[in-house]
């Protein structure tokens, strides 16, 4: 035992001095220019790992603003340019490492806030690399050709497996066969050894309006899909859309073992939920069906296996013995999301390897008559 | 970890045997006699390996040790020494079954990590921050060539080369309370409660080093000892990509020799 204390006592001596900072993060935007400003942005910023989005107030000059941000202790930014896209004013800075070695780039956004246009079709033809040049992220352009990245993938998770090397092979892919044009390809992955240590063997495709957090991708997954932007015109009646699917063979529990007589199905849905427009919480993959927030909902049932695209109409119905006030949708009290996954239980890492699911124009019919 | 015990056992019950068939004197003591005679002592050691299997020096991403148990490690050696024509000098040949290990737990910092899938279909590339415990359990049959020099009738220092086969290897642990960021510092971080590894099976089967050690013949048959074994080539291959520098085997081993 003393040998033991005297040998870690031996080993600590032998600590070396600590290494300057590797990381250059934005950790939070600075709470007194937040606070100064919090007539012009609206609700809490998105910090990502190379982005920060404001939403701001329509009609604001957005140019002139200088964020402060919270830094990796040791960490510097430095300001490139300012540049302007449709609606939305972009400040582009590079932040640098404590290091001297490790730096990145950091979009910071203010963009206007919009309600989807009512007519919008999710057709899935835009989207570009990530960071890392790895994997598809999609965004939408509305509103004087600003783009809006309203979509959110767990992409940013699997790529943790290694098991990514190009686009294709992610969970969520773009892909050309869609009715037009591009579509967006959903495939059940095998995570590799890596995914199974963590105790996700399987990673379902999915994409949906919201944010993923990847910082909770291992530890609390139901908690790194945050679904829900608001982002409702009007009270949603219909899902419609179309979409083809495949499910794989061996349908697989959370530890992998195969379930036998299982067949993996896909899901589309659509939920509009209330939020607090002061303080959103957002839904997540624990609540995204069951939380008491939920007003309205359109899930696809029995969807099958079609081989050839196949439409659907889906009617949004009401939750909880809610109802939709239009007094609250003035005050931006709702949230809206729409979900597809190649796994219905992906979220449980339930599925199949392998199981397919194509999805193409997207829509949501809203109720015409605004009052 | 249990194939070790056996095996010890195994050679425990065989010297025990050898020793109860000297109170007669059988073919046994007439060889040892034979062999005595000719200038060679016939010695058995039995002791205990305390040390580490350690990156040299310590890495700047390890940040402090918070634990470290050097486990019970046994090692036994059968040997013969000889001196040369009536000098202070010899040399002695052994053969030692040993085994070196150690569990540590640490914290570290931008700690940078590779991992291939096992079916070799991708690499998990990553900065850890957070804790790290490893176990290290190997077992080796060591085959020791040392000078020896004799000081008095008493005392005998004792260097030279070493190398080990490697019997049984164990090298496992977990990260945990921490993060990784994907690909480098300024990836994507993703918080992980526990994730465990296994590098056991890809460790090198050969490993070498250097050892020098002091023997004090307490009484006529029996000696003390103490020694160091500093290895001089990683645990594992010089390309390894899991764990990205050298590991390398120092451990001090303490016991008695009976002497024939």
């Amino acid at each position: 035992m003393l040998l033991s204390v005297a040998a870690a006592a031996f080993l600590s001596s032998c600590i070396r001095e600590e290494a300057p900072n590797a990381e250059c993060d934005i950790l939070e935007v600075d709470a007194a220019w937040l606070s100064a400003n919090r007539d012009i942005i609206i609700g809490t910023p998105q910090i990502s790992n190379y982005a920060v989005a404001f939403l701001v107030a329509e009609g604001v000059d957005c140019a002139a603003l200088e964020p402060q941000f919270v830094l990796t202790p040791g960490a510097t930014i430095t300001k490139n340019g300012t540049s302007i896209e449709g609606e939305k004013t972009i400040i582009h800075y590079t932040a640098h490492a404590e290091d001297c070695v490790w730096s990145k780039p950091y979009e910071v956004s203010f963009t206007p806030r919009s309600v989807l246009p009512r007519d919008f079709v999710f057709s899935f033809e835009n989207y570009t690399l990530d960071n890392s040049n790895r994997y598809n992220v999609w965004y939408e352009v509305y509103g004087n050709g600003t783009q809006r990245g309203i979509w959110a993938s767990g992409n940013a998770g699997f790529a943790f497996t290694g098991k990514g090397q190009k686009a294709e092979d992610f969970p969520s892919a773009a892909n050309p066969s869609g009715v037009e044009g591009d579509c967006i390809k959903l495939t059940t992955r095998d995570t590799g050894s890596f995914g199974k240590l963590a105790g996700m063997p399987i990673a379902a495709g999915n994409i949906f309006i919201g944010e993923f957090q990847s910082a909770n991708a291992m530890k609390k997954p139901l908690e790194a899909t945050r679904f829900g932007l608001q982002i409702v015109p009007a009270k949603p009646l219909y899902l419609c859309g179309e979409y083809k699917y495949k499910a794989g063979e061996k349908f697989t529990d959370k530890k992998f073992q195969e379930v036998p007589g299982c067949r993996d199905t896909c899901a589309i849905y659509s939920v509009l939920f209330e939020v607090d427009p002061d303080s959103v919480v957002t839904l997540d993959g624990s609540n995204v069906k069951s939380s008491e927030r939920i007003v309205l909902i359109a899930q696809l049932d029995n969807p099958g296996e079609p081989e050839e695209w196949t439409s659907f109409r889906i009617p949004f119905e009401y939750a909880n013995g809610k109802s939709f006030s239009m007094e609250r949708l003035l005050n931006n009290g709702y949230a809206i999301t729409v979900v597809a996954s190649s796994s219905k239980g992906g979220d449980f890492f339930e599925g199949a390897v392998g199981s397919t699911l194509f999805v193409d124009n997207l829509r949501i019919e809203w109720e015409s008559d605004v009052e | 970890m249990k194939k070790t015990i056996l095996v010890i056992l195994a050679v425990i019950t065989a010297v025990a045997a050898s020793a109860q068939q000297s109170t007669s004197l059988n073919d046994t003591d007439k060889n040892l006699m034979w062999v005595a005679q000719r200038g060679w002592n016939i010695r058995l050691s039995a002791g205990v390996n305390i040390g580490g299997t350690s990156p040299l020096p310590l890495p700047r991403e390890i940040r402090s040790i918070n634990s470290y148990n050097p486990g019970l490690n046994l090692s036994l050696e059968g040997s013969v020494q000889r001196s040369f024509n009536n000098s202070r000098w010899g040399v002695l040949v052994g053969v030692r079954f040993e085994r070196k290990g150690m569990t540590t737990d640490a914290d570290t910092k931008n700690y940078h990590m590779e991992a291939w899938n096992t079916d070799g279909s991708g690499k998990v590339v990553g900065a850890w921050n957070g804790k790290v415990k490893t176990d290290v359990n190997c077992t080796y049959l060591t085959l020791p060539l040392l000078a020896t020099y004799s000081i008095g009738e008493r005392v005998m220092l004792s260097a030279g080369p070493y190398v080990s086969y490697l019997l049984d290897g164990e090298f496992s642990g977990q990260a945990y309370d921490g993060y990784i960021r994907d690909q480098n510092p300024t990836g994507e971080r993703a918080d992980v409660t526990r994730a465990e590894y296994d590098f056991g099976s890809d460790m090198n089967r050969w490993q070498w080093g250097v050892q020098a050690g002091c023997e004090y013949r307490a009484y006529t048959h029996l000696a003390l000892f103490a020694n160091l074994q500093w290895g001089v080539n990683s645990i594992f291959p010089d390309d390894y990509s899991a764990v990205t520098f050298a590991l390398y085997p120092i451990y001090a081993t303490f016991g008695f020799t009976y002497l024939f």
